[in-house]
């Protein structure tokens, strides 16, 4: 992984992310060319992305997490939001920005039970 | 009566300025008394602003302002640059725009984030943003 | 209960000090003038506090903040201590620390501004004649204008606590009003109820919003039952408050259900033309509630007679 710095762990046929810190600009980037990359070399059937981390979430980090789920779909790829936190969510949906494409799940137990079992 | 504690000034010339002023806002809204959910929204709103003056005007400053105003407490942030300004300010507001990395969402979803909200901008001159979140009491 | 930090809460720093000081005008001479009369207030503290009890005592009113010996004893001795740390010739953030601890204990029993600067007063009369019996006119007339401007500055500390104190005793009742406005409760296993009742304004729905929210992730809750039978009106702002709230409790991952929709309401958000589709709907709470444990994976099923 080429700006490796949101490590990404393979579960069973599914990729799991973690993101510790706030995603910002150049980070992002990374993150999705990161994932996107994995995708692609390893076909995973699901993609789980840990927010609970994130604790502030802009317009601009919103458009790359949706995004990146656009992006993997295209590849066959399922994609599930977790760990959105209670300020996050309240504040997305007051700023109208709606994640409506986006799978969501409480935690990485119940997000991996959303995907696809291959 | 509103009183003005403190007042930080922050300039927005890099990218990773915008950080910068995200982090400042988050401690000083939560000094301030601010729950959560208010922090969060006053933080967001900064970050979405700060990047409209990155975004468009590449060089520009926030200042926030910690107040408090009888039995409340509150943080006022002011976003300016010297960017192109906004010729349609009505269209920006409602979430007219939406190129990629530019206005968005970003004016009219701070908008409703924060208690007070005004504007000016100039083309040709620039930008001022001004934002104010109050403590609930 | 919290003990709140009232340094912090009134931002006294040494700026905050410097400030004060200036304003009071308290100068290193008055400090200084007061540091030698030490011997003179420790002569005195005891008849001084005493005469200050006897004035607080013998009111009807305040006498009640002192109801018994032991109680009156302590207090004593407390302002004794005071009494004396005015002669002790510092004003740095320890000493307004204690002053302003001083301020706490009288807020916590409850004794209003009124009966304190009341006492100050007295203080005031009783140290002027006495300063005026035992010293020059002059040398008196300079000790008490000292002494009268710590006075004042520690009147301003008592204050200030007071208002501290009782702000956060509203803020305090305003988080209790909220709490019991958004009443959540916990029908199951991961399933929570919310029954609304009465009006639902743009202030309130950012509360039940926020409380709802905070909830899910504490019972990782998987279903939410919004019950509105008992919301006065239901209009386009109402729904759209739903509508909102539903999908933050999306975001989270769990799924809400809206009961309680009766052919009225219905009616109404057909023709106001709000788009609702996308979420749960019941018209009896009942049927919310099978449709949540289906969602947790419950079924309800009849006993063996």
């Amino acid at each position: 992984m080429a700006r490796g710095s949101i490590p990404i762990l393979r579960v069973a046929n599914n990729l799991l992310v973690t993101v510790q810190t706030e995603l910002h600009d150049a980070i992002a980037e990374a993150f999705q060319e990161d994932l996107l990359a994995a995708i692609e070399k390893t076909g995973a059937a699901g993609l789980l992305i840990d927010v609970t981390g994130i604790e502030i979430v802009d317009s601009y980090v919103a458009r790359v997490l949706a995004d990146t789920a656009k992006m993997a779909r295209l590849m066959g790829t399922e994609t599930v939001i977790v760990g959105i936190r209670p300020e996050v969510a309240a504040t997305l949906v007051r700023m109208g920005y709606t994640m409506s494409g986006v799978r969501t799940a409480l935690n990485v137990d119940e997000g991996l039970a959303l995907l696809p079992r291959r | 009566m509103v009183q003005v504690l403190s007042r930080h000034e922050l300039a927005i010339e890099r990218e990773d300025d915008v950080v910068i002023v995200r982090r400042k806002v988050r401690t000083l809204a939560h000094d301030r008394g601010l729950d959560s959910f208010a922090t969060a929204g006053i933080t967001t709103a900064a970050s979405e602003l700060a990047r409209n003056v990155f975004a468009h005007a590449r060089r520009g400053s926030a200042a926030i302002e910690e107040l408090t105003d009888g039995p409340r407490n509150g943080l006022r942030l002011t976003f300016r640059d010297d960017g192109p300004g906004i010729a349609d300010l009505e269209r920006a507001l409602a979430g007219g725009y939406s190129t990629a990395r530019s206005l968005g969402l970003g004016l009219s979803g701070s908008r409703r984030l924060v208690d007070e909200f005004q504007i000016e901008s100039v083309v040709g001159r620039g930008t001022v943003v001004v934002v104010t979140k109050w403590t609930r009491f | 209960m919290t003990q709140i930090n009232y340094m912090n809460r009134l931002r006294l720093d040494e700026r905050e000090l410097a400030s004060r000081r200036a304003f009071f005008e308290i100068t290193d001479e008055d400090l200084a003038r007061l540091a030698t009369l030490r011997a003179f207030g420790e002569r005195h503290s005891t008849e001084i506090v005493d005469a200050l009890y006897d004035l607080i005592l013998g009111h009807p009113e305040s006498r009640t903040f002192f109801t018994d010996e032991r109680a009156v004893a302590r207090v004593k001795k407390m302002q004794q201590q005071y009494f004396i740390g005015l002669f002790g010739g510092r004003l740095d953030l320890a000493y307004v620390e204690d002053r302003l601890r001083v301020g706490a204990a009288h807020e916590r029993i409850g004794l209003a501004p009124k009966w304190y600067i009341g006492a100050y007063s007295r203080y005031l009369r009783l140290l002027h004649d006495r300063m005026f019996a035992e010293m020059s006119p002059a040398d008196a007339s300079a000790a008490f204008l000292s002494i009268k401007k710590l006075v004042a500055f520690d009147m301003a500390l008592a204050i200030d606590t007071y208002n501290a104190a009782n702000m956060d005793t509203v803020a305090r009742h305003q988080a209790a009003i909220r709490e019991l406005s958004t009443p959540v409760i916990r029908v199951h296993h991961r399933v929570l109820l919310l029954p609304l009742v009465g009006t639902v304004d743009s202030h309130r729905a950012e509360q039940i919003m926020e409380t709802l929210l905070l909830k899910v992730v504490d019972e990782q809750a998987r279903a939410v039952i919004v019950d509105i039978a008992g919301v006065a009106v239901v209009d386009t702002q109402v729904a759209d408050h739903l509508l909102k709230t539903t999908e933050a409790v999306r975001l989270l991952g769990a799924e809400t259900i809206l009961t309680g929709i009766s052919a009225q309401i219905a009616r109404t958000i057909v023709q106001l033309g709000v788009d609702i589709s996308t979420m749960h709907t019941r018209a009896r709470l009942a049927d919310g509630i099978e449709l949540a444990l289906g969602i947790v994976g419950r079924v309800i099923v009849a006993k063996e007679a």
